[in-house]
């Protein structure tokens, strides 16, 4: 009774704790940013060549780990083939421990493998890999659904074929939506395929419901293994390290190095007014009339094509976006963060 | 390995026929009906199944096997997930009704080729075309051809299942609905529709124009208690296998099925799992058989083996319960073991052909009791059983105490009751206990007419009284009630103590728990942890574990700490995840990046020289990166945009 009412107890914590953290919008932080911390960015190759220089802690204790989970290898193989599939929770990669499983067990049989962190990984393409490599099959299908059934018909017919795959992180961002968990659901609940995964997401298990859950037929094992997610993040976008999709101050002043004076003013202005209203939420961005009307006065174009032409050069190079406002016109955008912009004013005053 | 699939196959195929079974009535009753519909508007069934989805397949399937072999060949069934359009829906139903047509009189290669060209086109149209070209064919075909379709009705129905009719949507089904309404004359459609939560969901799922169409009528399923009390009745208390559950696990998975999902199937997973992790790590599991197969391979154990038994704890509480002289044989030789286990294994063996009965005889008892001291259901009384000894617990007294007090009429059907267990029961003692059952059943029939007597004796009395005053009426009445105390207290009070007692001593004598006996160790599956992390495990809890107290995975003296406090040589994700438990919902990275590396140079120590710090510098940036997009990983945080190089925290609390 008493152990009952603890948890009670703990359990009305958690939601104070929730209500706590939700109640206010106010947030309570420093306004530091990363800019006006005098280091550059890190790019990923740098990153990777100086974490190498770190050194991994406690890789004694981390092999005993390793070696324990490695001992149930005979078991899972067992216990595959009595029709469950193996799925892998815990912190740190499970990667190198799949991949011992598959350089020790699977040398001799079929097996798949399928890396789920890989940002461009779709269903499609192991259903393709399943059927042009393991059935040997050379033939378009017209859905998924369609794909899948043949591939449960070719291995309902042929008992003979079996097929081991093994995909690391089933909970990757490609992966987690509900019709490709369906499918891969419905292909492991094949009794000749057998499927060994992991996860690694807090939230993992929220992916299946009952009905999946019995297709997977999961067995759970814990595998921690404190070793650091290396192939996993490096796909992932993080905050700190320079990311190659959005528009960096680099970047930013080496295309407009290579434009004529007029066109580096006209960015410039646009920029600047930009900043003057940053603080302003509702800030549509500069209407085209107007940025016509302001650009004339400065004697930085002289007909309305010009102007256009230009923008379009910008647009180009992304480094304008236009929206159009409820009312029609067109309002023009740096779509660069401020701090980014404040240095590159800062630096073509340097310069000019 | 090979008994183990043995055991499963048979498991498996009990469970399968049971199954059936249970459903075979109630899939009676609907394929009654669907006989029976022909009406204007479409006939349709809702089955009402409960929510433990996933064992629906196997009544399904053998719904259509019945409807199949009885009624119609068209059956055909549609799930959700195929058809999120009408045009899927269409095609899918097209396919099947034609491959069924195929599989019920699979002989004209013409008919195939035909079959494959429709698929292309599939409309309400070309369906009706098919239709009659197959009705006109079986009205017109040879005799012979005309036996076989003679089962069926003169122009058969076409079945239509909707396996989950919650998960479909609203349009499709409208639609679908509205369609065949306006076909029904050329097509006589049947709908079958799977519910999983209550018969409500049809008005809610269909506006009033749409139901008016059908013509639906309610099937109610078993409820899945049932179905767990007669699996645990078939697989549990049977002598048939030789492998048996703890009470632990049995708990376990009971919990699992009553606090969880409802599903018999994932009852039946974590049982198969007990039996592959028995077979797997208890080395003597080789003699968890049939009797005699086990004495057989006793006599063929290996002296490795045998040392295994001598280390089973059970066993060594036997030996030292022996004579010194008995003792250092058992030890010794392995041929005086071996003598001895196969005595050991026959004593269980009886011990369980005699558990069954008189467990099921106290249930009788205790079923009946007001406020079920011991549990309503057979398996609370059989794990209360296995627990400990069941006579010592209060609960056991309380329904002794309840049981004195029965009437007549209950404890005679009880009694009868256990007498019919006992004679279908096989254990041999149970001669003597039938007997002495049966004595006391006689010697009740004599009560019964003592009693009549009785009976017949006061009415007269009363009718005397009815004519006196109030005061006499009062007097007489007393006097009565307390010679009918007295008169009570004699033969059949007696006699109900008298069984009670000798039930109690049933009890004591055949429900020892199994851990009490000698060997139990080979036949029982007593490691509920593992069945617990396999089946319903907590990768939250595995996470928050391992990044808040290293030191449980990697046994480093290092890591050792007080719960709460950073230990600042743990590995960096476990120092990036406190010092992010310590804030809001929004974290600052700069403030976070500032605070991970004053924690991380504490360890490394002050170092003078500007140059090779700021190295240290970069590489202590990039160990954060790499621990705050691992954190990103796990699902701890997420890049926010609220505020410029700010994370929102997921999580809340402590965890």
């Amino acid at each position: 009774l008493l152990n009952k009412k603890m948890k009670e107890d703990k359990m009305s914590n958690l939601v104070e704790e929730y209500f706590e953290a939700h109640s206010s919008s106010k947030v309570l932080t420093s306004d530091r940013t990363l800019q006006k911390l005098q280091k550059r960015r890190l790019n990923q190759e740098t990153l990777r060549d100086l974490l190498k220089k770190a050194p991994l802690p406690f890789a004694a204790e981390i092999k005993e780990l390793n070696q324990q989970h490695e001992s149930l290898f005979s078991k899972w193989m067992l216990q595959l083939h009595l029709g469950f599939n193996i799925v892998l929770y815990g912190l740190g990669s499970k990667r190198d421990l799949l991949e011992k499983f598959r350089t020790s067990m699977l040398q001799d049989s079929v097996h798949l493998v399928v890396n789920g962190y890989f940002p461009s990984i779709t269903v499609r393409s192991i259903l393709n890999s399943i059927t042009e490599e393991v059935l040997e099959h050379t033939g378009t299908f017209r859905s998924p659904l369609d794909q899948l059934e043949f591939i449960l018909k070719r291995f309902k017919e042929d008992s003979s074929l079996e097929l081991y795959v093994l995909l690391h992180n089933l909970d990757s961002q490609m992966l987690r939506g509900e019709r490709s968990q369906q499918i891969l659901a419905q292909l492991s609940s094949l009794p000749s395929i057998y499927l060994i995964a992991s996860i690694d997401h807090i939230n993992a298990p929220l992916m299946w419901d009952q009905a999946k859950q019995s297709l997977y037929n999961w067995l759970w094992y814990e595998t921690t293994t404190f070793s650091p997610y290396v192939e996993e993040t490096s796909y992932e976008n993080s905050l700190l390290v320079q990311q190659s999709g959005s528009l960096a101050l680099s970047s930013l002043t080496h295309v407009l190095r290579s434009l004529t004076p007029n066109a580096r003013g006209i960015f410039r202005l646009l920029a600047q007014y930009q900043l003057e209203n940053k603080d302003n939420p509702s800030y549509p961005g500069l209407s085209f009339q107007d940025f016509y009307q302001q650009c004339r006065e400065a004697f930085l174009v002289n007909s309305d094509l010009t102007l256009r032409a230009q923008l379009t050069e910008f647009r180009d190079h992304k480094l304008i976006r236009t929206k159009r406002g409820a009312d029609g016109v067109e309002y023009l955008l740096i779509p660069v963060d401020d701090s980014t912009l404040t240095d590159f004013l800062e630096k073509e005053d340097e310069d000019g | 390995q090979q008994i183990q699939e043995e055991m499963n196959k048979q498991f498996f195929d009990n469970l399968v026929s049971f199954l059936r079974r249970s459903h075979s009535e109630f899939q009676e009753k609907a394929t009654e009906w669907t006989c029976r519909m022909k009406s204007r508007e479409i006939p349709a069934a809702a089955l009402v199944l409960g929510v433990n989805v996933t064992d629906h397949d196997l009544t399904f399937k053998s719904l259509t096997e019945v409807i199949q072999n009885n009624i119609t060949p068209y059956v055909t069934s549609l799930q959700a997930k195929d058809c999120p359009g009408i045009k899927n829906l269409m095609q899918k139903l097209m396919g099947q009704l034609m491959n069924c047509y195929v599989d019920a009189d699979s002989s004209d290669e013409e008919d195939c080729a035909q079959i494959s060209q429709n698929r292309v086109r599939c409309s309400m149209t070309s369906l009706i075309n098919w239709y009659e070209n197959i009705t006109k064919k079986t009205d017109s075909e040879t005799p012979s051809r005309k036996r076989t379709s003679s089962r069926h009705l003169q122009s058969p129905p076409v079945v239509v299942i909707f396996k989950d009719m919650e998960s479909f949507t609203t349009k499709v089904l409208q639609d679908f609905i509205v369609i065949s309404s306006q076909h029904i004359h050329e097509l006589p459609l049947i709908l079958i529709f799977g519910i999983a939560t209550s018969p409500m969901i049809i008005h809610s799922l269909l506006p009033h124009s749409v139901s008016s169409l059908l013509c639906i009528e309610l099937f109610q399923s078993l409820s899945c208690k049932e179905h767990l009390s007669t699996i645990i009745d078939k697989l549990l208390l049977t002598t048939r296998f030789a492998f048996k559950l703890s009470e632990k696990v049995l708990q376990v998975l009971i919990n699992i099925f009553l606090y969880h999902d409802f599903s018999v199937q994932n009852f039946i997973k974590g049982f198969q799992l007990c039996i592959v992790e028995h077979f797997y790590s208890q080395p003597l599991s080789v003699l968890c058989c049939q009797l005699l197969e086990a004495k057989k391979r006793v006599n063929s154990l290996s002296h490795s083996q045998c040392e295994n038994i001598r280390r089973l704890p059970s066993f060594r509480r036997y030996v030292e319960s022996q004579e010194s002289e008995k003792q250092i044989a058992l030890l010794t030789s392995d041929n005086s073991l071996k003598e001895a286990v196969q005595k050991l294994l026959e004593d269980l063996h009886i011990y369980h052909e005699n558990y069954v009965p008189v467990l099921k005889c106290l249930h009788v008892f205790t079923s009946s009791l007001p406020k079920y001291p011991l549990g309503k259901q057979i398996r609370e009384l059989h794990c209360a059983c296995l627990e400990s000894r069941v006579w010592e617990t209060e609960d056991y007294e309380s329904s002794l105490q309840l049981a004195r007090m029965l009437n007549k009429s209950d404890l005679v059907t009880m009694l009868q009751k256990c007498v019919e267990i006992f004679v279908s029961s096989s254990g041999k003692e149970f001669d003597k206990v039938v007997e002495k059952l049966k004595d006391f059943l006689a010697q009740f029939e004599k009560l019964e007419g003592a009693c009549q007597e009785q009976e017949e004796s006061i009415p007269s009395q009363k009718e005397l009284q009815k004519k006196t005053d109030l005061y006499h009426l009062q007097k007489t009445l007393l006097e009565l009630k307390e010679s009918r105390r007295s008169k009570k207290l004699t033969k059949f009070e007696m006699l109900r103590f008298e069984v009670v007692d000798f039930i109690d001593s049933l009890v004591r004598n055949y429900l020892v728990p199994a851990d009490h006996k000698t060997l139990h160790e080979i036949m029982y599956f007593n490691t509920a942890s593992a069945l617990r992390e396999h089946l319903n495990a907590a990768p939250r809890i595995a996470l928050h574990t391992a990044l808040n107290n290293p030191y449980c995975y990697l046994k480093n003296q290092a890591l050792k700490s007080d719960g709460g406090s950073i230990s600042n040589k743990a590995p960096d994700i476990c120092i990036a995840y406190k010092l992010h438990l310590e804030c809001g919902r929004l974290i600052n990275l700069v403030d976070w990046l500032e605070a991970f590396s004053t924690v991380v140079t504490a360890v490394e120590g002050p170092n003078g020289d500007a140059a090779v710090s700021d190295q240290v510098d970069d590489i202590i940036h990039a160990r954060f990166i790499r621990a705050v997009s691992e954190l990103e990983l796990l699902g701890f945080i997420k890049p926010s945009k609220q505020k410029t190089d700010h994370v929102a925290r997921l999580t809340w609390g402590s965890c």
